[in-house]
């Protein structure tokens, strides 16, 4: 049996305030995470994710339920687990007048590390994360980009054997986000630490997890690899036409096997956006190129009833794509 | 872990106290200016006055004491403020430590700099009051540091529960703990002025009695030092003990992930 970085079972949380009122994040949260997958925690905001993270690395204390991260019970063995495990926070905090070396100097040392060690291993985060050039600059004068790295790089200090990644890419623009997808893969694959991450990005989940757990009001909704998760909610097909000439859009809607008709771009609500698609007497001016989005099911006859009602307009092009973890994400978020 | 590794975080703490005050300039302020205004202004009050040379001695006492406690509380506590300012207090809280790390740690680094600050206001009171510190030796006035620095101790540990018990609110605590203590330790009269129930209060105060015992070297009197030597010792182990106890409640409500968003 595979070796477990984090066992949960029956995790409960609620956050009381001064005068009594509490409000419950996280309901009976029970989980099982292997050593070698990459984790993903994927939710809508408020459901609990951050909470769960911060469980699980020993922050706050859950109030029910038992807990074993990487073998060692999380009740007693807090200290030992934080030898060995590590965090980077989303919108990462640090002193704001240290530097980029001071700041990893303050960690390492809270980590115990000490003389040529705690050098070299600041040294090599640095080269890591490619921070040289920024080493003497301090935290407050660094770009969101560079803080997300100062993160990780603190996080790597203690050399963990589970990294906890809360919303690693949030504010990065996307080469950023490239990147830092590029620096948790490595540090997965070629340094065999357990990784265990939240977002809300699907792109980003789909990219780097090997499975995925879909947190809606402080419950677990649905936990499964990217692929199967898409397979098992069966959403169909997204089609998307380009076409000249006439459809009638309500017809189309009122097709067997069609479950959505949207403009494209410009969709609102399941309603054609007026700016992008005039209808003119429930049918479309012919005059301009127009897109339609259409979700359909997996029948194979759905495709063939969609096509003969466009049999007066002339389709430009046509593109089928299976659904991707947004539309998972949307459908468990309902 | 080896000695060097559990050494590394008790200094982490002083590391970092030590490179963001060389970089606040506040931290001239808080080492030069207020403790010389502070310290010609009573010793000024004095010639004005025309008190007598124990009287000086007395009240020079309080001075530099009120003075080095402030200095050094302030190190204790900025511990966690200046986690709390940056919100990375989690990036602390995360890591394999102690809340005696964090203290002591804090402290080292508040002694550094409270010791600075004795040398600056004992050398100037010595040229221009003729208040000679060493009077009774050497070893008073260790003990009288050593009694202020474990007062700024419980100080600083007080302000680091309420920080983790009130959140940003707890900011007003780490600026007037210490004008609490001028008015009941006696740092500018004895306690005996006071009301009888201040007076209950004041010898519930370690600092009154380090106060005492150092101002007995100048105006002869009694004092109980080892009263003050029991009360410090206690009141440091049960607020570490209580800042433990914060931590675990902090960790419990939830509040070391308010004080980093």
């Amino acid at each position: 049996m595979s070796e477990k970085s984090v066992q949960a079972r029956g995790i409960c949380k609620s956050y009381k305030s001064l005068f009594g009122s509490a409000k419950t994040v996280l309901e009976g949260i029970s989980l099982d995470i292997d050593r070698e997958e990459i984790f993903g925690l994927l939710g809508p905001n408020g459901s609990g994710k951050t909470t769960l993270i911060s469980i699980f690395s020993t922050l706050i204390y859950p109030e029910k339920g038992s807990l074993s991260i990487l073998g060692l019970n999380a009740r007693r063995d807090r200290g030992e687990i934080r030898k060995i495990i590590n965090i980077s926070t989303a919108k990462p905090n640090f002193p704001w007048s240290l530097t980029v070396r001071e700041n990893l100097v303050h960690y390492g040392m809270l980590y115990g590390l000490y003389g040529l060690g705690l050098n070299r291993t600041v040294e090599d985060q640095i080269d890591a994360f490619e921070l040289g050039e920024y080493r003497d600059v301090k935290f407050e004068n660094l770009s969101t980009g560079l803080k997300q790295r100062l993160s990780l790089a603190k996080a790597m200090l203690n050399h963990p054997r589970l990294l906890f990644l809360d919303e690693p890419t949030t504010g990065l623009d996307p080469d950023m986000s490239a990147k830092t997808h590029d620096l948790i893969r490595r540090i997965h694959d070629e340094e065999g630490i357990s990784v265990i991450m939240s977002t809300h990005y699907m792109p980003e989940a789909e990219l780097l997890c090997d499975r995925i757990a879909f947190l809606r009001k402080g419950e677990v909704a649905a936990l499964d690899t990217p692929q199967n998760l898409k397979n098992h909610l069966e959403l169909g097909k997204r089609v998307k036409i380009a076409y000249r000439g006439l459809a009638n859009l309500d017809a189309l809607r009122a097709l067997e096997g069609v479950l959505a008709v949207r403009g494209n771009p410009g969709m609102v609500d399941g309603q054609i956006d007026r700016k992008v698609a005039r209808p003119v007497d429930g049918q479309l001016d012919g005059q301009v190129d127009k897109q339609l989005e259409i979700l359909m099911d997996s029948n194979e006859d759905s495709l063939d009833r969609i096509l003969k009602s466009f049999q007066d307009a002339k389709i430009l092009d046509i593109n089928i794509e299976e659904p991707d973890l947004e539309d998972v994400f949307l459908e468990l978020a309902r | 872990m080896n000695w060097q590794g559990e050494l590394n975080k008790y200094l982490a703490s002083t590391y970092k106290n030590w490179v963001i005050s060389k970089r606040n300039v506040f931290t001239l302020f808080e080492l030069f200016f207020w403790p010389l205004v502070n310290l010609l202004s009573i010793g000024l009050l004095t010639r004005f006055l025309m008190v007598d040379e124990s009287m000086v001695s007395f009240l020079l006492v309080g001075s530099i004491a009120l003075t080095i406690l402030q200095v050094a509380q302030m190190d204790v506590a900025y511990v966690l403020l200046f986690d709390m300012w940056s919100k990375s207090i989690k990036n602390t809280f995360i890591a394999p430590i102690h809340s005696r790390h964090l203290i002591f740690g804090s402290l080292f680094f508040g002694i550094m700099r409270g010791s600075v600050v004795f040398a600056i206001l004992a050398s100037i009171s010595f040229y221009l009051f003729d208040f000679r510190f060493q009077a009774g030796g050497l070893i008073p006035p260790l003990i009288f540091l050593a009694g202020v620095f474990s007062m700024a101790a419980i100080i600083g540990i007080t302000v680091c529960i309420s920080i983790l018990t009130f959140g940003q609110k707890a900011d007003v605590a780490a600026w007037s703990l210490s004008g609490l203590i001028l008015l009941f330790s006696g740092i500018y009269y004895p306690v005996d002025v006071l009301p009888f129930f201040l007076q209950v209060l004041a010898r519930a105060i370690p600092l009154t009695y380090f106060l005492e015992y150092y101002r007995s070297i100048f105006i002869p009197g009694p004092h109980h030092l080892a009263v003050g030597l029991s009360l410090a010792a206690l009141y440091l182990l049960l607020g570490l003990i209580l800042f433990d106890r914060a931590i675990r409640r902090a960790r419990r409500t939830g509040i070391l992930l308010w004080l980093s968003e």
